[in-house]
């Protein structure tokens, strides 16, 4: 419209022209810049709604942007909605864009990585590293030293980690590094020099829970192999620097323990067990804690008290074992997701309580141990966002649900003939606006006047909307009828929708119930062993104590 | 115990425990593969529910649009950041002619959104036309790591047709002092 207008300004008459013309550029102008802020504010509310988990709204906002950053909001609500087919195309066009190169390039890295297609996730990762910056560039450079350790090329691994920035990234890679060198090893020198690192490096890591966990895992990896190197100061102060609501503290009180059995403090070795046994069983590191307990007393001399430990430590296996079996049971009735993680989440701990008895919950135990499998963490996820689809799309439906009521409501009444009382309205009109003049008369004073003005405006805009509102009732059994075939339409698909996003969650969910009852048994065949070990431990001292009676009855 | 006619005289045995073995070894590549592929079907079934549900979702939201706010009465209060590290948003009340409309507590990812020019819709709703007060009441942290409370209000005309104000956070040198600007929008 504005184009056929230029033209038509373009062919007036001599000296209209440039007049017509400059009126032609300043409309254009304001037009240009208003498609621009209805872009600016469509790109910052996806923006917003982006950052505040909700993709499927941010898409909503981007659907009609192109260029930046309106592509790449839409590239990132696709992927955080799992479309990456429809997001690999945004994202390879950003690639080859000024903006966020970087970024996109370690998403499309990531993509490649999931499919095993190893080389082109490799020369995406390349792509990030040059391009990007910050945490983007230390992520992609932890992701080619990955790439490389894990093809069995550690010295180019080292290399890249060493020009990295201190961070969490380096760490990680550097923890990565040392797992390898433990295994590769027969000493554990180089690994304990690796660990070093990483703790160096993860000291510059600014956000905190992450750098918290990561820091008591290598401590504890690290008070490990001081021990295993027979380096038990060493290993004592690594594991001592563990903060006790970590998941790593139980086993790191038990190697604690260890560490001070090796220097013969027994006592010192058992307050560390005895701290672990507090935890569940579910946690790595209790299990041996509860054997620990036998084995310390039996070497201070105290035999009683070591026959009574191992009888509690397999007491407490039974009843560990009966735990497992009932978790067992649950899983077969209920279903994996619904005893490991709704119900932990559903659990009656009281807010204030929270902190401090969440790592003592046995439930929570197992999902922490169990989540700690890639494939489970995969499955889990599935299911999890299947069932949020579900309660969106039941929400969604509950919506329509009284919307559809409220318009059929709507729909049988009757609308009420406008013209008698469009008329009150008017002589109603009539009468506040002759007030209004009389008081303009009267007031002297600018702010009465301005008040009064704004009044004046608003019976105008009283009086507009009135004269529109015949029209508008006219329409009104059109556009209602429009809405509730719309909204029966879109009901119709949230049915569907419901029924496909059920029968898929089924189908995740009988997999994850085989990958939780193998994890189970798992757990159970462990506590079989440990308490074989027990009853071994128990065996021995009685022949011991038979044994000495034996010779005490001789003498 | 074995004798050597069973150890030897085995041929057609070996055979057949060749043939089982052989037999194993395909029937396990065949679990393998299958629950591969089984995983693979299931992450395209779910990723082709993901589209159909935003697009859904896109649908659904703009239904509701208008079916809840015709636009003849619909006002729209945004929220955006004048300046990058100027303060640090911790939550928002919004309260339209004394009565409370909406309120946020702002996470670190939602305050980056802002800070990189997000908006926030903080309330949609319907006012009739005349005169409103808008008020705000916002708590961040200032520049200078002081923790503020500060309270705005904004007088309004509501006109016909769809309204929509910005509201701009702001905090100057050397003071830091929070300020919230309003814009209106036709």
């Amino acid at each position: 419209m504005v184009v056929s207008f230029v033209d038509r300004c373009w062919r007036a008459p001599g000296q209209w022209r440039s007049l017509s013309i400059l009126l032609a550029i300043t409309m254009l102008s304001s037009a240009a810049a208003s498609a621009r802020t209805a872009e600016d504010l469509a790109a910052g509310l996806a923006r917003f709604a982006l950052a505040s988990g909700s993709p499927e709204q941010s898409l909503t906002y981007s659907r009609n942007l192109d260029g930046y950053p309106g592509a790449w909001l839409k590239a990132q609500a696709l992927m955080a909605l799992g479309q990456t087919d429809r997001a690999s195309i945004l994202l390879q066009r950003q690639i080859e864009s000024e903006h966020q190169r970087g970024a996109a390039a370690l998403l499309l890295a990531r993509i490649a990585l999931d499919e095993d297609e190893e080389a082109v996730a490799q020369q995406r990762f390349q792509i990030a590293a040059g391009a990007g910056y910050g945490e983007v560039r230390q992520q992609a450079l932890y992701e080619l030293a990955e790439l490389e350790r894990r093809a069995g090329h550690r010295d180019r691994a080292g290399r890249i980690l060493s020009g990295m920035e201190a961070g969490y990234w380096t760490a990680l890679g550097y923890m990565n590094l040392a797992a390898d060198y433990s295994q590769q090893d027969l000493n554990p020198a180089r690994a304990l020099v690796a660990l070093r690192v990483a703790l160096a490096m993860s000291e510059h890591d600014t956000v905190s829970d992450r750098n918290r966990n990561l820091r008591s895992q290598l401590l504890m990896r690290a008070g490990y192999l001081s021990y295993r190197n027979e380096e038990y100061e060493k290993a004592i102060g690594f594991l001592e620097q563990v903060p006790l609501d970590s998941y790593h503290t139980p086993r790191a009180l038990y190697f604690h323990g260890l560490a001070l059995t090796a220097r013969d403090n027994h006592r010192g070795a058992m307050q560390s067990w005895h701290r672990a046994k507090k935890y569940p069983l579910a946690y790595p590191g209790v299990q041996d804690a509860w054997l620990g307990m036998g084995r310390g007393y039996d070497l201070s001399g105290y035999l009683g008290q070591a026959g009574e430990a191992y009888l509690a430590a397999s007491a407490s296996y039974e009843s560990e074992r009966v735990t497992l079996r009932n978790l067992a049971s649950q899983i077969r009735q209920q279903g994996a997701w619904q005893t490991l993680v709704k119900d932990t989440r559903d659990s009656e701990v009281q807010w204030f309580l929270a902190d401090s008895r969440t790592l003592t919950q046995p439930r929570l135990a197992y999902l922490l141990g169990f989540l700690e499998d890639p494939a489970a963490q995969d499955l889990m996820g599935k299911v999890s966002d299947l069932a949020s689809v579900e309660a969106s799309l039941e929400e969604k439906a509950n919506n329509l649900e009284v919307f559809r009521a409220a318009l059929k409501d709507r729909l049988e009444t009757p609308a009420n003939p406008v013209n008698g009382r469009a008329e009150a309205f008017l002589a109603r009109l009539e009468s506040l606006r002759d007030r209004l003049e009389g008081l303009k008369d009267k007031s002297g004073r600018p702010a009465q006047l301005e008040t009064l003005n704004r009044s004046a405006k608003t019976l105008q805009d009283v009086e507009a909307s009135l004269a529109l509102l015949g029209g508008s009732l006219a329409n009104r059994d059109a556009r209602l009828e429009l809405l509730l075939r719309k909204t029966e339409a879109v009901l119709t698909r949230i049915r569907g929708l419901r029924s496909r996003a059920a029968s898929i969650r089924r189908r995740a969910e009988g997999r994850l119930d085989g990958m939780a009852l193998a994890f189970v048994s798992r757990h159970d065949d462990q506590l079989v062993h440990a308490l074989d070990k027990t009853e071994q431990q128990i065996a021995h001292l009685y022949e011991y104590l038979a044994l000495e009676t034996l010779e005490r009855g001789g003498q | 115990m074995f004798t050597a006619g069973q150890v030897t005289d085995s041929a057609p045995g070996r055979g057949r425990l060749e043939l089982i073995g052989i037999f194993l070894v395909v029937v396990g590549y065949i679990l393998i593969f299958s629950d591969d592929a089984m995983s693979d079907e299931l992450d395209a079934e779910i990723s082709r529910l993901q589209a159909d549900v935003a697009s859904l979702a896109g649908e659904v939201f703009a239904l509701e649009e208008g079916i809840l706010h015709p636009a003849d009465s619909q006002v729209t209060v945004f929220l955006t950041l004048a300046r990058r590290d100027a303060l640090t948003l911790d939550s928002v009340e919004l309260y339209v002619d004394d009565t409370p409309v909406a309120s946020h507590l702002y996470t670190d990812r939602e305050f980056g959104a802002l800070q990189q020019g997000g908006v926030q819709q903080l309330y949609t709703g319907n006012l009739p036309l005349g005169d409103h007060v808008l008020k705000t009441v916002l708590t961040a942290r200032a520049a200078d790591d002081r923790y503020v409370r500060r309270e705005s209000t904004h007088r309004f005309r509501k006109p016909p047709g769809q309204f929509r104000i910005q509201m701009s956070l702001d905090a100057r040198s050397p003071d830091y002092q929070p300020e919230v600007s309003f814009r209106e929008w036709k």
